[in-house]
């Protein structure tokens, strides 16, 4: 379902201040796939300027949040937005934070590559192929759902992260034999099985982030669905 | 930035035409200056009026004005006790027929049927009976009632000057009606008020005294108004005996006194005149007084 | 537009419920029950069938754009409205069951048993005491006792009765406009009626008035059913429970406040509440 931009507001400054909000998660949401891609870069490739670019540019990401909540409580203080437009805002102030917490995995995985990097490189690397490829396109789809207001993209996402919980979960057995066999790169495995983890997290923010969007486009909420 | 945003604020306001200002300067003292002089001299009708009759009225004012009788003409001495009561008496009479009929149709105009057909022409005919010359009025009454009881009299006079001061009074007290905010009523009406609760309690009270400011200029005219009275009440050299008796008024005496060849019955209208006016005036301010909004 | 053929009633759950307490059940403890309600100024149709049912000890909103009807309406529980010449009605309104047109109400005892506060203060040119004691002595009551007696609850009720007591026999002119209002709501309980109409209530008051005004309403609910006619929609959200918004005449939703403005199920509400209109 693809829900139309709704109508501008009578209030000029009102509708500037949405979009601006807006502009403001995708600028941050398009960083946060760059600092991805480059930390897996630098992972794949072993190449630790790509993992260093990642770390560095991670501040800035830190900065868009913060800028995010500002512009998010100016809109609510200024605005006192109701029904969708608060739903908007909301959801925004939140997707911020998810996007933060995946540039924060991304440097993660940056760290722990150069860690590997340091270290004989393990053929065991290429099991990550698939969780990382996973975890990629779901938090892509995690923002295309959210420029485009895509709420069945968003939706299907959830599911998307069951399999990657299963991957991970495989994986980290896979590596745990691994080590009890190959004990001095013990440190190198500890590594993969992190990164692992990291990759498992970012599809949960993909999916908090999906949430929010289902949140802010049918004010329906999704979380927790299954526990109840 | 362009130039003109870059104006110094020293210039900033002599920039604006300063060719045209001195003219328009001129102007505007000029024309502020002759409402000024023109509103003055409105006020020199009037006052050169009280000035005049001070001057010739206070000669003669003393008690004896008020407790004597008229002189015989060609005598000096006495007063015009017998106009001054008949005037009030007059004007009582008038009130008494007036102010209850104006009030009450005022009422009917404005709160019950502010827009039924009777209402518009109970309005129509007001104005036109506004614009009555006083003489017709007087007419009436002679032929209504001096014809039929064929007796001058004081009922008569007050009849006619009822008459007279009829639309006035129905104007005003509607015009002060609908000066009582709808706010009221609504308030009214809102906790279970009939109509006439709402305009006994709340409407007839708060419009009071706008009213009593028409009645007062109802009083006024009454009480100066010669021609109804010329040919109703007549005159009369005696104290009011009764209603149905030919009576004295004031009005009446300065026109009688005016056109006699004797100087002091002349001196004696001047002071009926101050006394008129004083009587008006006094009981203006004592009904503003009265009758002055307790709660504004 | 389902509104149309039937009373619209609140959901009883919303879709995202943050509490689980939705204690009104539709159809039941409909105070107040509009049915099919037409009404005319002369040629023009002001309310187009509105059917709506009001629940008792509970503040209802009404909210929608000027000329929408929602004053209208408001000022037919009391048959105001009848004030003024050429208007007539179709359909019916009833209240605890009974038709306010059913010729045996009294339109006198109607408006008593209905408190109404307008938007522009509107107490009498008489002292505090009179103007609260007013309703009481057009209906012949004039023992003392009883009118003291009713100064004080209705003050304190209005929240009035600290700042007043003391000048109980000063001119209700001399108040503040927000005590102003109060007083006239002090006035319109005086009659113990059980609904409260508000038109506008606050619309002159400034916002700390309107604060206090806002703070009474929510505290007269537990006594009184409370129907309030406001623009100012972050009012209609802090004070009520149910909203009903119009447009043109037409109720285009009513439900529980919390879901007109989270989530509301029609597009004209959304449009509306969102600053998006026309």
């Amino acid at each position: 379902m693809y829900k139309e931009p709704a109508k501008p507001h009578t209030l000029t400054n009102f509708t500037t201040a949405l979009d601006q909000l807006r502009s403001s998660v995708l600028r941050m949401s398009s960083l946060a796939q760059l600092n991805l891609q480059n930390s897996i870069k630098g992972l794949l490739e072993r190449d630790d300027d790509w993992c260093n670019n990642c770390i560095a540019d991670d501040e800035e990401i830190d900065l868009l949040e913060m800028q995010i909540d500002h512009e998010g409580i100016e809109v609510m203080s200024r605005f006192q937005p109701v029904a969708s437009d608060l739903r908007e805002v909301i959801s925004s102030i939140k997707i911020g934070a998810n996007i933060e917490r995946v540039a924060d995995q991304a440097v993660n995985i940056a760290r722990r590559a150069r860690k590997l990097n340091e270290q004989p490189e393990l053929t065991e690397l290429h099991l990550l192929d698939n969780p990382i490829r996973l975890s990629l396109t779901m938090f892509d789809d995690a923002v295309r759902a959210f420029a485009e207001r895509n709420t069945e993209l968003a939706v299907e996402l959830k599911s998307r992260d069951k399999e990657l919980d299963l991957l991970n979960k495989e994986l980290t057995d896979t590596l745990i034999n691994r080590m009890q066999d190959d004990s001095p790169n013990l440190p190198s495995y500890l590594n993969l099985i992190f990164i692992s983890r990291c990759l498992e997290r970012i599809g949960d923010h993909a999916c908090n982030i999906a949430e929010d969007i289902v949140f802010a486009v049918s004010a329906q909420d999704i979380r927790h669905l299954g526990k109840q | 930035m362009t130039s003109t945003a870059a104006t110094s604020p020293k210039n900033f306001f002599s920039d604006a035409g300063k060719k045209t200002s001195l003219l328009r300067l001129f102007r505007n003292h000029f024309l502020t200056g002759l409402c000024i002089a023109i509103s003055l001299l409105t006020l020199v009708p009037l006052f050169s009026i009280i000035v005049l009759v001070i001057k010739n009225g206070l000669p003669l004012l003393s008690t004896n004005l008020f407790t004597q009788l008229p002189p015989a003409p060609g005598l000096d001495g006495g007063g015009f006790g017998n106009a001054i009561v008949g005037t009030l008496v007059m004007v009582g009479i008038s009130l008494g027929f007036s102010v209850p009929l104006g009030i009450l149709a005022a009422v009917f105009v404005n709160e019950y049927a502010s827009v039924s057909w009777l209402a518009s022409v109970v309005r129509f005919v007001a104005k036109l009976l506004t614009g009555i010359p006083s003489i017709i009025c007087g007419v009436f009454a002679f032929a209504a009632v001096v014809m039929t009881t064929h007796k001058f009299s004081a009922l008569a006079g007050g009849l006619a000057l009822a008459i007279l001061i009829l639309p006035t009074i129905l104007l005003t007290a509607e015009q002060a009606l609908l000066g009582v905010p709808y706010a009221f009523r609504e308030a009214s009406f809102g906790v279970g008020a009939t109509p006439f609760q709402t305009i006994w309690c709340i409407v007839l009270p708060e419009a009071m005294p706008a009213i009593m400011t028409g009645v007062m200029l109802a009083v006024a005219r009454a009480a100066g108004e010669t021609a109804p009275v010329l040919f109703t009440a007549l005159f009369s050299q005696n104290w009011i005996k009764g209603i149905m008796e030919p009576t004295a008024s004031l009005s009446v005496l300065i026109y009688n006194f005016a056109s006699l060849p004797y100087a002091y019955h002349i001196k004696l209208a001047w002071s009926a005149s101050l006394i008129l006016v004083v009587l008006v005036t006094l009981s203006n301010i004592l009904a503003q007084v009265i009758f002055a909004p307790k709660h504004h | 537009m389902s509104t149309e053929e039937h009373a619209a009633t609140p959901t009883e759950a919303s879709e995202w419920p943050l509490e689980p307490t939705n204690n009104f059940a539709p159809g039941e403890n409909n105070f107040i029950k509009v049915d099919n309600f037409k009404f005319f100024y002369g040629k023009k149709e002001a309310l187009h069938g509105i059917n709506l049912e009001i629940p008792s000890r509970k503040v209802t909103a009404f909210i929608g754009p000027s000329g929408c009807g929602k004053s209208t309406l408001l000022r037919n529980f009391n048959r105001m409205n009848e004030l003024i010449p050429g208007v007539r009605h179709e359909g019916d309104i009833t209240i605890h069951g009974t038709s306010i047109y059913d010729p045996s109400v009294e339109i006198i005892a109607l408006r008593r048993r209905i408190g109404m506060v307008f938007q522009k203060s509107n107490p009498f040119p008489m002292s505090i005491y009179e103007n609260i004691v007013y309703p009481l002595r057009i209906a012949g009551q004039n023992t003392r006792s009883v009118l003291d007696e009713t100064v004080e609850r209705c003050l304190r009720s209005a929240a009035l009765w600290d700042e007043a007591k003391d000048r109980l026999n000063d001119s209700a002119l001399g108040l503040s406009g927000g005590q102003m209002q109060r007083l006239c709501i002090a006035r319109a309980v005086a009659s113990r009626p059980e609904i409260l109409l508000m038109d506008e209530p606050c619309s002159a008051l400034d916002p700390i008035a309107t604060a206090k005004v806002e703070e009474l309403i929510i505290e007269l609910k537990k006594d009184f059913t409370i129907v309030i006619v406001t623009h100012n929609m972050q009012q209609a959200s802090r004070v009520s429970e149910l909203t009903a918004f119009f447009y043109l005449g037409i109720l285009i939703e009513f439900d529980n406040t919390r879901k007109i403005f989270t989530n509301p199920s029609m597009k004209q509400t959304e449009e509306y509440i969102t600053g998006r209109f026309g």
